[in-house]
């Protein structure tokens, strides 16, 4: 369908309300010592560009939320960090993406050994259909980290220690994970997540389907966890993303408007996009 | 009400509940800068020591950089916290506590420095006057930052009764500066000064009341103060 | 665009229609309710009209008339070598034993014609049976034991009442006096009426008294072993295949259309293509248990891959993800996560086509099982027949008894397809796991 493009169309193709998306990125980008770093990352779904020219640092045993209205990409560019997009087909990414130095994307890099070190908790709790103990002890099964039973016990003991969950669950290991309360079997998949001793914990939206409650416990969970693991989370609540991160960055539209720190960002945004979305003015 | 003060520090998130302990202490420090400010007075009028007076200055600007911080540690609550309830009202007392600190300071030190002007010539009178004042307000801030500190309903109401005998000390205090003025008028200039320390002294009080108010509302949720507008009572 | 100005109805003239609508739609829903209820009655009255005419016609089928002879047990006569095997006793005069007893117990009768008709009282399978019994019963050698014969198949068809006694004699095929010994041994309660051990566990025979379908029963046994070893990894790896790893691409999309038209193929033609390739082509010898258990596997094929692609689709993406992003392979995935929840409706699928197979006769018909088998099949390239077959067989059979033995066989192959349906769903029970 063929449509006239007149030059002021062309303007305003990129604007909202009257606010254009920067050609670069407003505030810092980088860190020292950064866990991952992604440069200029292209991702297109077929035709479709999701993510545009985005890079970013992830900075060590900090959390850094990625805020943004729906659609605008972040659960996209969070699935590249672990390469969980391969299993679309139609999903093209281009662009590098490295930890420790490394591109994720190297045909060298066995993907299997890249999700045991940069670990994923998903929206809606999804514990296997398996006990509690062989929820947890799944994955260092399968990637050899027990030399024997006795080791695997250890493993999957001070993984729900430190997701919180072991007093609660000590009693009944051999009990299915799908018994647990909402709230219950998220820290049972952020202790999955962490049995296998990742590097980087990747949170897609972890609280939207809990209760308050259940969403605080698990906010506590991730401050205690920082010291240890660099996380990412991507979430929908601002507020959210205020309480728990180090650092947030903003997408809209598939491009990475403004990263910085947390407080700086929600007391005093660069950008009006940004302003204007953690107001509420639009999205 | 002391179960209150444990309430505050209930969240499940450990992060939350040290920063509102943080920001208590950091009032209560702030407040305790004032408390020092006044003791140099006190001491000043029964001493005559002039060394305690300098002092002041050094305390005030601890007390501006404590207001500086505090806005900061409010801020950093709204925005991370999104406090509501019982939290919210203490996160807003205590901004509105802060000013009344910082203007407690300020006017501490127009009475440390007009203090050393009319004390310092070795003349006592009108001394004993503002002592009276001084003494009072003294007590009154104690009180008022206990009330603070625990909560203390009983104690807030107890500066309300203090204010007014404040108040009867410093009219008598007035009327004797007149009469002062009128038997020598050669000093009236330093008797005038004498009657603006009594007034910053007085000021220093209604400030004192106002910190009562607001723990009357952190702690019921009233807002008790200019209660010709406000309809609520405060019991 | 419309032009209309919509006129907002208020509140209440909104609940007037509304009211005034409720008659129409509950007539609406009484009469969908009643026929709903209708066809389920139909449905359930079809299905027990069915099951009262098999029943009624072969639970009869499931017994038969014996009569109860006592048989003196001469070494001598009957194991004349005096080895106790098989080959020796089969020089031995079982025969003579039974029509000894049997005159004995009619009176002795007199001359050639009144023996012979004495003899047409007894199976010719008899012999046979008292030879299994000394077999099994050496010890009872020279003493006198009970033994229960069966009756032919016409005395048992009288028996039943179904030959009357007013038809004349011409046109009966039992003689009066026949009829006089059968009186004369039931007046001394030696005519029993019991369950046929013949049906069960005796093989296809011409005779109807001795007829039984232990031989198709084992052949279809086999039959079905051989279609579920083929079928099943063939079907779930298929599955397991086009669901995870094929590419979407027009290939695979051929590929599939094509299951799925399989599945709606009549079995006939699966039987020729059976006799074509593996018969005609592969020389493979006709009705044994190996091409019949292939050509099933054929036809059950489509069904168990459709039923496990359903299956492993209904797993629930999450569980995949899960796994991913702990780090499995995708091999580690499907083997430890999706197959595990797949299995129950695989099983259930598996079932389901295994049940159908069970009741297929015209495949198998194509590919020769229609032989007259006697021996019991004891491999499966030994030849065999299947029950399905096997009734068919008997259905085309002329004596009476042979009406009700098919009611007979019948009824077991609807209560092997009924335990098999009912393990289908105690196994989903079993193995279905909340997720």
């Amino acid at each position: 369908m063929e449509t006239i493009v007149s030059d002021s169309m062309v303007q305003n193709t990129n604007q909202v309300e009257g606010r254009a998306v920067p050609e670069k990125t407003l505030g810092e980008i980088q860190v020292d010592n950064p866990r991952m770093t992604a440069r200029n990352v292209n991702v297109f779904y077929g035709e479709k560009q999701a993510i545009d020219n985005i890079s970013l640092d992830i900075g060590m045993s900090q959390v850094i939320s990625f805020i943004g209205p729906s659609g605008c990409g972040k659960s996209t560019f969070l699935r590249c960090l672990n390469r969980m997009n391969d299993t679309i087909d139609i999903c093209k990414v281009d662009g590098e993406i490295k930890i420790d130095h490394q591109n994720i994307y190297d045909p060298a890099i066995d993907v299997v050994s890249l999700r045991a070190r940069v670990g994923m908790v998903f929206q809606k709790p999804n514990p296997f259909p398996k006990s509690i103990f062989d929820n947890i002890a799944y994955g260092p099964r399968i990637h050899g980290l027990a030399a024997s039973k006795v080791e695997l016990d250890q493993i999957v003991e001070s993984s729900l220690q430190r997701a919180g969950l072991w007093e609660e669950v000590k009693d009944r290991l051999d009990q299915p994970g799908t018994g647990l309360s909402g709230g219950q079997q998220q820290r049972l998949c952020i202790a999955r997540a962490i049995a296998v001793s990742p590097e980087v914990i990747l949170m897609d939206e972890p609280c939207s389907a809990l209760d308050p409650i259940a969403t605080a416990k698990v906010e506590e969970l991730i401050h205690e966890l920082r010291e240890q693991y660099t996380i990412v989370i991507v979430t929908h609540s601002m507020q959210q993303a205020a309480r728990i991160s180090d650092r947030t960055a903003y997408f809209h539209l598939g491009k990475l408007v403004e990263v910085g720190d947390t407080k700086q960002v929600f007391t005093n945004p660069k950008h009006e996009l940004t302003q204007d979305y953690i107001t509420g003015r639009f999205g | 009400m002391n179960d209150l003060n444990d309430d505050f520090f209930r969240h499940i998130s450990s992060e939350f509940n040290e920063e509102l302990e943080a920001l208590r202490r950091s009032i209560l420090e702030m407040g305790g800068l004032v408390e020092e400010q006044l003791r140099a007075a006190l001491q000043f009028y029964s001493t005559q020591d002039s060394s305690l007076l300098s002092k002041t200055d050094e305390i005030e600007k601890k007390i501006n950089a404590a207001e500086i911080d505090l806005d900061e540690q409010v801020e950093t609550l709204i925005v991370r916290r999104q406090p509501i309830a019982s939290d919210l009202r203490l996160v807003l007392a205590v901004s509105k506590i802060v000013r009344d600190l910082e203007r407690m300071g300020d006017e501490l030190e127009k009475v440390g420095s007009l203090s050393l002007e009319c004390f310092m010539s070795g003349s006592d009178v009108g001394v004993t006057e503002i002592q009276q004042i001084a003494e009072q307000v003294a007590k009154m801030l104690s009180e008022s930052l206990n009330a603070f500190a625990r909560l203390d309903l009983d104690l807030a109401r107890e500066i309300f009764q203090r204010e007014r005998e404040v108040d009867k000390v410093y009219q008598s205090a007035l009327r004797a500066l007149a009469t002062f003025m009128i038997e020598d008028p050669r000093n009236i200039g330093r008797i005038l000064n004498i009657v603006w320390i009594a007034r910053s002294l007085e000021r220093v009080g209604d400030h004192a009341t106002n910190i009562a108010e607001y723990v009357i509302y952190l702690v019921q949720g009233v807002d008790v103060r200019h209660p010709a507008v406000n309809q609520n009572s405060f019991e | 665009m419309t032009d209309r100005t919509y006129q907002r109805l208020d509140p209440q003239q909104a609940a007037e229609r509304v009211k005034a609508s409720i008659n129409l739609r509950k007539r609406k829903e009484t009469r969908f309710l009643w026929l709903g209820k209708t066809a389920v009655a139909i449905a359930l009255g079809f299905l027990v009209l069915l099951f009262a005419g098999i029943l009624s016609k072969g639970i009869p089928g499931l017994f038969q008339y014996y009569v109860t002879l006592d048989v003196q047990l001469d070494a001598r006569q009957l194991d004349p070598s005096g080895q106790m095997t098989v080959e020796s006793i089969a020089g031995g005069d079982f025969d003579g034993a039974i029509l000894t007893s049997l005159y004995e117990a009619l009176g002795n009768p007199e001359g050639r014609k009144a023996k012979r008709e004495a003899r047409r009282l007894i199976s010719s399978g008899s012999s046979q049976r008292l030879m299994s019994y000394v077999l099994d019963n050496p010890e009872q050698l020279e003493s006198m034991v009970s033994i229960q014969f069966a009756v032919d198949d016409d005395v048992d068809t009288f028996l039943r009442g179904l030959i009357s006694r007013e038809t004349p004699e011409a046109d009966r095929r039992i003689s009066d006096q026949l009829i006089g010994y059968i009186d004369a041994l039931e007046a001394e309660g030696r005519i029993s009426y019991e369950i046929s051990d013949y049906l069960f566990f005796g093989s296809a025979s011409r005779d109807a008294e001795m007829a039984g379908i232990r031989g198709a029963l084992v052949g279809s046994i086999l039959t079905l072993l051989v279609c579920i070893v083929i079928a099943f990894p063939l079907g779930v790896a298929t599955a397991v295949y086009l669901e995870e790893m094929a590419p979407k691409n027009r290939f695979t999309e051929i590929i599939e259309i094509n299951i799925n038209n399989l599945a709606a193929v009549p079995s006939v033609v699966f039987g020729i293509m059976g006799l074509a390739i593996f018969i005609v082509a592969f020389g493979m010898p006709r009705s044994i248990p190996l091409v019949g258990g292939v050509v099933l596997a054929l036809m059950t094929l489509p069904t168990i891959i459709i039923s496990s692609r359903a299956a492993i689709r209904a797993v629930p993406p999450s569980i995949r993800d899960a796994a991913l992003g702990v780090g499995a392979s995708k091999m580690q995935t499907i083997m430890h996560h999706v197959l595990p929840l797949a299995m129950p409706g695989m099983l259930t699928g598996t079932i389901i086509g295994m049940a159908q197979a069970l009741g297929e006769t015209a495949p198998l018909l194509m590919i020769g099982m229609v032989a007259f088998i006697v021996d019991v099949p004891a491999g499966v390239t030994d030849p065999g027949t299947v029950l399905p077959v096997q009734i068919f067989m008997w259905a085309d059979f002329a004596e009476r008894m042979f009406v009700q033995k098919t009611s007979a066989a019948i009824i077991v192959l609807l209560a092997f397809l009924i335990s098999m349906n009912a393990a289908a769903i105690l196994l989903r029970k079993k193995l279905e796991r909340r997720w």
